[in-house]
C-alpha cells in the first residue's frame, strides 16, 4: 500500500473504532464492523494494526491529548490541601471521560484481552496522571500535609485503582460525572487519612 | 411436590433410587463444567465457544444446552463454585487473625493463594465483569455478595472489640478494601508477582486504608 493511502486507512480505522468502541464497547465490536464503518477492507486493517487491542491503544492515545492539555492548564492553579488538589485532578479526569465512558471502560476491559501482548496492557493507568499525582504528593510532603515516611507509589496505586474501580458505577448505577466525582472525593479522603501526619 | 402418604410409599415398588438417567445427567454436567473450566482458562471468556467446550467434554452441543442455558450460565456456575469454596477458605483464614489488619491480610492472601493456580480463569472473570451485561450479573450473584460481606463483617467485629472506632464511612472503607484486593490481581496475572510480594503490598495497603478508623 502507498504510504499516504496507508496513513489515510489508519486515520479512518482509528476514527471508526473510536465511535464503535464508544457505542458498543470493546468486546461488542469486531474488526469486520470497524472495517465496514471505515470503508476499508478487513485485510487493510490487518496490514496496519496487529490486533483489535492495538487499535484500542491507538484510539486511547489519540484522544488523551486534550485531557493532558487541560491537566497542564489546571496544575499551576491548584489550591487547598493535598487531598483537595487530588480531588480537582480526578474531577477533571471524570468530566473528560464521562463524555466517552464506554470507551474508557473498553480500555480497562481490553487489559484482559487475550489478543493483547502482556506488556501492552494499559489498565487505564495513564502515565501522565500518575506523574501528576506524584508531583502533588511530593509537594504535600514539602508543605507538611503528607508524611515523609510514606511510600508514594503505594498511595499512587491506591488512588489509581480507586479511580478505575469507581467507573464500575457507570455500569451498576448509570452514574454521571457528578456521582463519580462525589464517590472519588470520599475515597481520596479515606486514603488521605493514610498519608496524613500523625498528630503529636 | 405432590404429597404421597407413607402407606402409598409402602405399596409402591421398588424404592426410588437415583435413576440411571439422573446419574448420567449429573456426569454430563460435571464433564461439561470441567471442560468449560479448562477452555475458559486457555482461551478466555470470549474465545471459548460452546462447540469447543462440548467437543472437549466429548459431548454434543445439544447435551451442553440440555444442562446450561448458554455460555454465560456455564461461566457463572464455575464462578459460583469457586467463590463458595474461596469464601469458606477466607473465613477460616480470618478466624486465625491476631487483629483486624492481620485478619484482613489473611483474607487477601487466601484469595491470592486460591487463584495462583487459576490466574487465567481470574483474568476471564475480570474481563466479563467490566462488560456492560456480564458485570452486574456476576456481581449480583449471592456467592459474590457473601464474599464482599466478609470485609464488612471484619470491620464491624473490630468496632465491637474496640479495635476500630465507630464511623460513618465504614461501608465505603470495606468497599475500598474489597476493590484493593481485586486490584492486585492484574499484577499477579501480568507481572507474575509472588505471594510474598503480594503479601508485603497488601499489608501496606490495608494499613493505609484503616488509618482513619484506628483507635488512638
Amino acid at each position: 500500500m502507498r504510504r499516504s493511502q496507508k496513513e489515510a486507512t489508519r486515520q479512518r480505522v482509528i476514527a471508526s473504532a473510536h465511535e464503535l468502541f464508544d457505542t458498543h464497547g470493546y468486546q461488542g465490536t469486531t474488526i469486520r464492523e470497524i472495517a465496514r464503518h471505515a470503508g476499508v477492507s478487513v485485510g487493510s486493517v490487518f496490514t496496519t494494526f496487529a490486533s483489535k487491542g492495538e487499535i484500542l491503544s491507538e484510539v486511547m492515545a489519540a484522544r488523551l491529548e486534550p485531557l493532558y492539555a487541560e491537566i497542564d492548564r489546571v496544575m499551576p492553579h491548584l489550591r487547598g490541601c493535598t487531598a483537595d488538589r487530588l480531588r480537582t485532578m480526578f474531577a477533571v479526569h471524570f468530566e473528560f471521560e464521562a463524555k466517552h465512558v464506554r470507551l474508557f471502560m473498553s480500555h480497562i476491559a481490553a487489559a484482559y484481552d487475550w489478543t493483547l501482548a502482556p506488556t501492552a496492557r494499559p489498565y487505564g493507568r495513564t502515565p501522565r496522571l500518575q506523574e501528576v499525582i506524584r508531583e502533588t504528593l511530593a509537594k504535600g510532603q514539602v508543605e507538611g500535609d503528607v508524611r515523609l515516611d510514606v511510600d508514594l507509589q503505594e498511595i499512587i496505586d491506591l488512588l489509581m485503582s480507586a479511580y478505575a474501580w469507581t467507573y464500575r458505577l457507570v455500569i451498576t448505577r448509570e452514574a454521571d460525572a457528578k456521582l463519580l466525582i462525589g464517590v472519588m472525593d470520599r475515597q481520596i479522603g479515606l486514603i488521605a487519612e493514610g498519608f496524613a501526619p500523625k498528630h503529636s | 411436590m405432590k404429597h404421597i402418604s407413607p402407606l402409598q410409599v409402602a405399596l409402591d415398588a421398588p424404592t426410588r433410587a437415583p435413576t440411571r438417567r439422573a446419574l448420567a445427567k449429573q456426569q454430563t454436567r460435571l464433564k461439561v463444567l470441567a471442560a468449560a473450566r479448562r477452555l475458559f482458562s486457555e482461551q478466555g471468556y470470549e474465545g471459548a465457544t460452546i462447540r469447543d467446550i462440548a467437543a472437549a467434554a466429548g459431548m454434543s452441543t445439544g447435551a451442553v444446552f440440555a444442562n446450561f442455558t448458554d455460555k454465560s450460565d456455564l461461566f457463572r456456575e464455575i464462578m459460583h463454585d469457586d467463590m463458595e469454596a474461596l469464601t469458606a477458605a477466607m473465613r477460616d483464614a480470618a478466624a486465625r487473625g491476631r487483629n483486624v489488619e492481620d485478619s484482613l491480610l489473611k483474607i487477601f492472601m487466601a484469595g491470592y493463594t486460591f487463584y495462583k493456580t487459576r490466574l487465567q480463569l481470574a483474568r476471564a472473570a475480570f474481563s466479563v465483569s467490566w462488560d456492560k451485561d456480564g458485570g452486574p450479573t456476576l456481581r449480583g450473584m449471592a456467592s459474590s455478595t457473601a464474599f464482599q460481606d466478609l470485609f464488612t463483617e471484619q470491620l464491624t467485629a473490630a468496632v465491637d472489640r474496640g479495635e476500630l472506632s465507630q464511623e460513618s464511612e465504614a461501608k465505603l472503607r470495606s468497599q475500598m478494601l474489597f476493590d484493593t484486593y481485586l486490584s492486585n490481581f492484574p499484577q499477579a496475572i501480568f507481572e507474575g508477582w509472588s505471594l510474598d510480594a503480594l503479601q508485603a503490598r497488601a499489608r501496606d495497603q490495608i494499613r493505609i486504608l484503616l488509618a482513619g478508623a484506628r483507635r488512638g
